[in-house]
């Protein structure tokens, strides 16, 4: 085995003996770093591997949170269920919204996808009787066989890793390389053959799926969906998470959850000002680390590699 | 008569109130804010037009800009307390400081982001959003803070038997003359010329001797100036809060979409259109007005995406 | 990971023993989220004072059971969303066990969920929708200190029902505290004034900077008046703009929210609408009792303010409650605690206040006046005010 797959098998040991350290805190910040590493990751394939700026990636996450938590409060369908359409509604709006959305290029791109994102959130911030409006929707039960932190941590750390080692075939896979080009060169693609569009508008299904799924671990891991996890500083916080752990490695996004969500946690305890940090490390890695942490990390200590 | 308070969107789509025919001064007043909301969103949204049109950068941190810019009339006024004119003084000073901070911001960090990809540079943008919204919160605390009319202004006219304020109406006719000026000095003079052409071709300009980037530094020194002065005219009107910021740019993406980014008068058009569709569709659809100006956004980048006024897109 | 985990114990250990050093015997903790920044700061600021403040006088004192009360003030966002996380990251990453906070309705309604499966004792200080205390959403877990919707709704209505106005208006803010407080004004004039109607209905959205094209339909419907509950920063924007149109010349006003606070007539000055009816929850002129004095002038000199905050007193009686419940009953139990809550009367410097039992709310009632220019103070002030008891209006 090779040695980073060496690592990765250290990795998903330490997050399973996690629980047993019996900090309920612990559980809370794993599940959270969790759900928003799988978040990051399906954004990922869209930016690091296909070249495509969303501007409104949490369109996504807010539906399958919204789907999930509507069907099981409001219609009693079971979780299993619950959770498949969540992910099902996640494809099936980023089909049509990425529909539109692949015909324009960069910033007529973005805006569209933010466009989109905040039509989304006015009709959940709007649909009271539906979504519960601005109140969210509180009290999400946790499902049956899931009735614990750590059952639920151990859920949670089961999806994503499936869903990442699925994810990761696919980034390998001819289909991925051919992200891979688009992203370099959208026009010379298109000039061998390839159907570029059609590319772009599965990679942005597949991580539509990603991101629902994420959207509804996140609500039952919440308790409560709130439209504000729609609204677009979501969306550009999961960007700049993205950025920060790298965004031409794979596991990039997930290393960048779990330093934002724990710096964050960190600093909020001592200051007011973590927007003011968030901006200035921000701007740090725009000017200083455009490849992000694992960038960086890669440059210093790998051979010399190409994107994995 | 029974008023149910039922919350479902069906509800809005029957305006409430026994009006069985809406009287036109209601009509023209409210078309009159619409009008008024239209030339602050001009203000604004040239300024981030000519950004992007010239230097291809989408300004998320327009909207701090105008926020500073009605934060540091406040501090103007206060400081120009028992000045005839203080007021006016003050957008002055305020818009001009707002100016200067943006082509600091140009000179000194943009300008190493040029020949990144366009994500850095959004994002830096972004983070300067950030860094401005606490920057305001560290000088001025999180209160609110309130500018007084000037005194010539502060009363109201009456139009068909309805009162308009006064200060709106200088507004109203002083966005199409802002307008007007840009748009002869864009036309007429040199810088405006060397604008223009740096709009067209960048590398050409250069290459016939242009020193493209102090022009950089010159055009996003005017979108800021644009932006101060949208913040400093808006703060006897509306409050001067945290997060003013936030809520004013995405107003600003719509309207330099739908008018078409980097076209002078798409921006005035898209402007005038997103303001009475806010006026007017309070009126018509009071609940679901929130989302209509979004539809209206993807709408056009749908169909027509480089907006009512702007250029094809090269494929 | 492993580096995170060396690093988080690091920091665990520091925390630990910066808490051991803090005082006699082992602090009780309450967690504090509040909005400090954005617009709901103007109110979530003050109220953190408040709090801070008597947790202060408290320790000096002794503190509660012999324990001093550590207060960790965090700040919640302006959101639901945001005050959910930074609860559950305070709950669990300071293992309190009572917590004090939020500001918004919103936000009420979602730490009470937090409070309900976390099992943390929640006060809310400033939440009103009677949301929080109603049958199907009431658990042991949460409490209010501060005033309800239908109390604030129907003290407006009182207020209304005394004029000869029978074409009344409605403005407030699109979200859950602005429904539920014009549905309980219109719900209380519709059942003892049937002869009024209601012609028109205004719905701002929560934070709109721009109300002017809610002032012309409004308007044109003609109303004789207009109950309001616009509320904060959100009042002093709409008084702005609504000025010039003549608006509270053609409209008479009776607004919730707070618009007689001291803060709202200092930050409008002369833009302030006279003669309207509003309320506030505390005013550092009224009442005239010995205990509210000497609470004024120490809440002048712990924020070396000029007028004393009037936000400062939802903190304050929020940790107050929680913390002659504790004394009350002579435990930190949870289980104790909340039924040493039920039925507490305290002594607040604003007068006697007691946590109903049978739905967890206080009976808190608010200051109500008319708004007036007066010699003392350079900013207008409610005058004549009056205290309006909750016992009648609650049901």
């Amino acid at each position: 085995m090779s040695k980073e797959n060496w690592i990765l098998l250290l990795i998903i040991l330490l997050l399973l003996c996690i629980p047993l350290t019996e900090s309920r805190f612990y559980v809370f910040l794993g599940t959270d770093i969790l759900i928003f590493g799988l978040f990051a990751v399906s954004l990922n394939l869209l930016l690091g591997y296909t070249g495509l700026v969303s501007f409104g990636h949490a369109t996504y996450f807010g539906i399958g949170a919204y789907t999930c938590a509507l069907l099981m409060k409001k219609a009693s369908v079971p979780f299993p269920l619950a959770f498949a359409a969540a992910g099902a509604l996640g494809g099936i709006s980023a089909l049509i919204i990425g529909f539109f959305c692949v015909r324009l290029t960069k910033v007529y791109f973005a805006m569209l996808t933010l466009a989109f994102s905040q039509i989304v959130w006015a009709m959940a911030f709007k649909w009271n009787s539906l979504t519960g409006g601005d109140n969210g929707l509180v009290g999400v039960p946790f499902p049956q066989f899931l009735d614990s932190k750590v059952l639920f941590y151990y859920f949670t750390l089961g999806v994503v890793a499936g869903s990442l080692f699925l994810l990761r075939k696919v980034v390998n896979s001819p289909f991925g390389r051919i992200l891979t080009t688009i992203r370099e060169n959208p026009e010379r693609t298109e000039f061998i053959g390839i159907h570029v569009k059609l590319f772009q508008l599965i990679a942005f299904m597949i991580s539509g799926v990603l991101a629902a799924i994420a959207g509804a671990l996140f609500g039952i891991f919440n308790h409560s969906v709130f439209p504000d996890i729609l609204f677009w500083p979501a969306s550009a916080e999961v960007l700049i998470m993205t950025l920060l752990g790298g965004i031409y490695n794979f596991f990039g996004p997930l290393v960048g959850a779990a330093v934002l969500l724990f710096v964050r946690m960190e600093v909020t305890s001592y200051t007011e000002h973590w927007p003011l940090i968030l901006g200035f490390t921000l701007a740090l890695l725009l000017f200083f680390f455009p490849g992000g942490i694992m960038g960086f990390l890669q440059a210093r200590f790998a051979r010399p590699g190409g994107n994995r | 008569m029974g008023q149910s308070f039922r919350l479902c969107p069906c509800d809005s789509l029957f305006p409430r109130g026994n009006k069985a025919m809406p009287d036109p001064s209601f009509l023209l007043l409210q078309s009159l804010n619409g009008l008024t909301y239209a030339m602050f969103l001009f203000l604004i949204a040239s300024g981030l037009s000519l950004i992007f049109g010239i230097l291809g950068i989408l300004n998320f941190a327009h909207g701090s800009l105008y926020m500073l810019g009605a934060y540091f009339t406040q501090q103007f006024v206060s400081l120009f307390i028992d000045v005839p004119g203080q007021f006016w003084w003050a957008v002055v000073f305020a818009s001009l400081t707002i100016a200067a901070l943006g082509a600091v911001i140009e000179r000194f960090f943009l300008r190493h982001l040029y020949g990144r990809e366009e994500l850095y540079q959004l994002l830096f943008t972004y983070a300067l959003v950030l860094i401005l919204a606490d920057f305001a919160k560290i000088i001025w605390g999180t209160g609110q803070f309130s500018v007084s009319r000037p005194a010539l202004l502060k009363g109201a006219v009456s139009i068909l038997d309805q009162y308009f304020p006064t200060y709106n109406l200088v507004i109203i006719f002083l966005g199409p003359c802002l307008a007007f000026t840009f748009w002869f000095a864009l036309l007429r003079t040199r810088w405006g010329r060397k604008i223009r052409a740096a709009a067209l071709d960048r590398e050409m300009l250069s290459s016939l001797g242009v020193h493209v980037t102090r022009l950089f530094t010159v055009v996003f020194f005017i979108g800021a100036w644009m932006a101060g002065l949208g913040g400093a005219l808006v703060s006897p009107v509306s409050a001067i809060v945290p997060g003013m910021d936030v809520e004013v740019i995405i107003n600003a993406f719509i309207v330099v979409v739908i008018g078409g980014l980097g076209s002078f008068w798409g921006t005035f058009l898209g402007s005038l259109i997103v303001g009475q569709v806010y006026a007017l569709g309070i009126l018509v659809f009071p609940r679901l007005s929130l989302a209509f100006i979004y539809v209206l956004m993807a709408l056009v980048l749908i169909i027509r995406p480089w907006g009512l006024l702007g250029r094809p897109l090269q494929r | 990971m492993k580096r995170f985990l060396q690093i988080a114990s690091i920091c665990s250990l520091v925390l630990v023993f910066a808490f051991s050093a803090y005082g006699a015997g082992k602090p009780i903790k309450v967690g504090f989220p509040m909005i400090l920044s954005g617009g709901g700061a103007l109110f979530g600021k003050p109220s953190s004072v408040g709090a801070e403040m008597f947790v202060k006088e408290l320790n000096a004192k002794g503190g509660v059971l012999g324990r001093p009360i550590e207060l960790i003030i965090r700040d919640c966002g302006n959101t639901p969303e945001e005050a959910t996380r930074v609860a559950r990251e305070i709950i669990l990453k300071e293992k309190v066990d009572f917590m004090v906070g939020g500001l918004t309705a919103s936000q009420g309604l979602a730490l009470s969920e937090v409070a309900k499966t976390e099992k943390v004792v929640y006060i809310a200080p400033i939440s009103k929708t009677t949301a929080m205390t109603d049958p199907g959403k009431l658990h042991p877990y949460v409490f209010r200190a501060a005033a309800n919707t239908n109390t604030e709704g129907r003290s407006a209505a009182v207020f209304m029902a005394k004029n000869p106005w029978t074409k009344i208006a409605t403005l407030g803010p699109d979200y859950e505290y602005g429904q539920m407080v014009t549905k309980a004004f219109v719900e209380w004039m519709k059942k003892n004034k049937p002869e009024v109607q209601i012609v028109h209905q205004g719905w701002p959205k929560l934070g709109e900077t721009d109300y002017t094209p809610f002032i012309a339909p409004l308007l044109a419907a003609k109303p004789e008046a207009a109950f309001l509950s616009l509320w904060g920063g959100h009042f002093v924007t709409f008084a702005k703009q609504a000025k010039p149109y003549g608006f509270f010349e053609k409209v008479k006003v009776v607004a919730a929210g707070e618009g007689g606070s001291p803060e709202t007539g200092m930050s409008l000055k002369d833009d302030l609408p006279l003669g309207i009816t509003t309320n506030a929850y505390d005013v550092f002129y009224y009442p005239d009792t010995p205990e509210h004095k000497s609470y004024v002038e120490r809440l002048k000199a712990y924020t070396k303010q000029e007028y004393a905050p009037s936000w400062a007193i939802t903190g304050y009686i929020a940790v107050q409650f929680l913390a002659e419940a504790i004394e009350k009953a002579k435990s930190t139990d949870k289980m104790k605690v909340i039924k040493a809550l039920e039925g507490l009367t305290i002594n607040t410097p604003i007068g006697k206040q007691t946590m109903r039992a049978k739905d967890h709310q206080a009976t808190r009632g608010q200051v109500w006046g008319t708004t007036a220019k007066v010699p003392e103070y350079p900013f207008p002030i409610l005058r004549p005010v009056e205290y309006i008891p909750a016992d009648n209006l609650m049901d």
